[in-house]
């Protein structure tokens, strides 16, 4: 019993942060139609941009996570501007490569500044352990549950009540009418990536605030990309939840079928439920008139 | 209060879509634009829109004058922002937002105050959306989903509405209700209409002035009554045989003759 106690509980750990990572996915595909694989990347950037508010500019825990924040959010805006603006109106595909490009570039260049080695990163709570009931957890494990759990009900609130995220889902279900009601679809656009790389920001200092900050994080990208399959993927708020959905199935897999399954547990669950339902468990599903 | 003078628009750098209109629409007017399917209408509104480019077209000359201010290839948001609102053809419903969330949209480019109060303002003028509020619009029928996509338009403050088809797949008691809104509308808020339409004889009964195109250019204009009296508008747009001539094959076979404006 406590063996998959454990398991669930670190199941679901892993997955929240798969799901932050998914919710970044998402975030990009709902506004624009386009996969990010930089994902990764932009999550790996605003880490080590985190860790050098800490330990080469010397501010606090706090207020490094606020300056993260707020520097993502103009990362993922300058990457939109400079190199995803100027394909608009060029087949997907050339555009979804622009961004697997961009995945190289920000990988190499973040191995440049910050060297290839890994660094712990500065946390003033992370190794405290709590205790829930019979589980023991680092606070760093609650922290990530804690925050995609926000991040989720926010999102939700965000595309249900708010008119920005009306307008956003507006322009994912008919582009060519948003732009007849008035909606700055370019705008619109640039703030979806903003929005991303804030969900990458996050994944980001959870990673570190659990492992370390590494070049190898980025691969975290490519692995919470069956959660955003799953959770529909263009349903932010589903990517959160499937997220923790992959890394529970992941972790049972690989605690009781054997550590080659763990890999491999996410992409079959994927291939199961889009047999049943191909738009993901939360996506939207085309509404046909006859 | 909108003036389009010369206009010519290309698609794809290839084909002219648009040759050469001139038309105009005052204050409080309805205006009637008419013409078989491809003419160049929907064309016509796309570049008042400012819309053309989604589909590789482009405005190659000539010159859109609203209010006084040259509105040539500015970007859509500002279109609407001036008040020049288009409901476009075959309605295009955010199908997967609930009503009100279209409508919400509707009145994006204003504030949120104004929203509220021109919600209820559009649940007055269509009472039959009121009760859908909350449900997904794809699912409505096709004449509440027209009066969804007229009252989105109206959301967003129009003081010219452009339609594009609204008769388009509805049946005709619903059509009647909305050209009356429309009507209604006109005569209340001063607003002005561009009505595209194939419906020759419904557009003209409801509009002051109509232009008919053809094959991208303006080949007939004139006030809606005298437009109805046009011999040719008569047998081609409204299918009606003249009175007191005697059908000989040569009328039959009416495809033989040419239309006169065409000489």
């Amino acid at each position: 019993m406590d063996y998959l106690l454990s398991l669930v509980v670190s199941g679901v750990v892993i997955g929240s942060l798969y799901g932050m990572i998914a919710m970044g996915f998402a975030m990009i595909y709902r506004a624009t139609g386009l996969v990010n694989f930089a994902q990764g990347e932009v999550m790996m950037l605003t880490a080590y941009i985190a860790y050098s508010f800490q330990v080469d500019l010397g501010l606090g825990f706090a207020a490094a996570v606020v300056a993260t924040l707020v520097s993502a959010v103009v990362i993922g805006i300058l990457l939109e501007r400079i190199f995803i603006r100027p394909m608009l109106g060029e087949p997907v595909f050339s555009r979804v490569l622009v961004t697997i490009g961009l995945a190289v570039v920000i990988r190499s260049l973040v191995i440049m500044a910050w060297g290839a080695e890994a660094q712990p990163f500065p946390a003033p709570f992370a190794g405290n352990v709590v205790r829930i009931g019979s589980i023991a957890v680092y606070a760093s494990q609650l922290f990530v549950v804690v925050t995609l759990v926000v991040l989720g009900v926010a999102s939700w609130l965000f595309f249900k009540f708010t008119r920005f995220g009306i307008a956003m889902r507006a322009t994912a279900n008919r582009e060519s009418t948003a732009l007849l009601m008035g909606i700055n679809v370019v705008r619109l656009y640039s703030m979806a990536w903003g929005m991303s790389a804030f969900f990458a920001a996050f994944a980001g200092l959870s990673f570190c605030l659990m492992f370390s900050v590494e070049p190898d994080m980025s691969h975290m990208g490519l692995r919470a990309f069956p959660a955003s399959i799953l959770g529909g993927l263009d349903s932010v708020t589903g990517s959160s939840m499937a997220g923790v959905i992959i890394g529970v199935v992941e972790n049972l897999a690989g605690g009781y079928l054997g550590r080659g399954l763990k890999e491999i547990a996410g992409f079959i669950l994927i291939v199961v439920v889009l047999m049943v339902r191909p738009y993901g468990l939360f996506g939207q599903r085309e509404i046909e008139r006859v | 209060m909108l003036a389009i003078a010369n206009l010519q628009v290309i698609y794809d750098d290839a084909i002219e879509a648009v040759r050469d209109v001139s038309l105009s629409v005052e204050k409080g007017r309805i205006v009637a634009l008419l013409g078989s399917n491809g003419a160049g209408k929907s064309t016509i509104l796309k570049a008042l829109s400012g819309v053309l480019y989604s589909e590789h077209g482009e405005i190659r000359s000539g010159s859109i004058l609203y209010d006084g201010e040259d509105c040539t290839n500015q970007p859509p948001f500002q279109i609407v922002r001036k008040g020049l609102i288009q409901v476009p053809e075959g309605r295009q419903l955010f199908d997967q937002l609930t009503v009100e969330e279209n409508l919400i949209v509707g009145g994006y480019s204003g504030s949120w105050r104004k929203t509220r109060a021109h919600l209820a303002d559009v649940y007055d003028l269509f009472p039959e959306i009121k009760p859908h509020r909350n449900r997904i619009s794809g699912y409505l029928s096709g004449g509440q989903q027209q009066m969804v996509a007229v009252g989105r338009a109206l959301m967003g403050e129009p003081r010219m509405l452009l339609l594009d088809e609204p008769s388009l797949g509805l049946a005709p008691l619903v059509i009647k209700q909305i050209f009356e809104k429309i009507d209604h509308l006109r005569k209340e808020l001063g607003l002005s209409v561009l009505l595209v339409e194939q419906n020759a004889r419904l557009a003209l009964s409801i509009a002051d002035y109509g232009y008919i195109v053809e094959r991208g250019r303006v080949v007939l204009d004139g006030a809606a009554d005298r437009l109805l009296a046009n011999d040719d508008v008569r047998e081609f747009y409204l299918g009606i045989q003249r009175e007191g001539e005697r059908r000989s094959m040569r009328d039959v076979k009416h495809y033989k003759r040419r239309k006169r404006w065409l000489l």
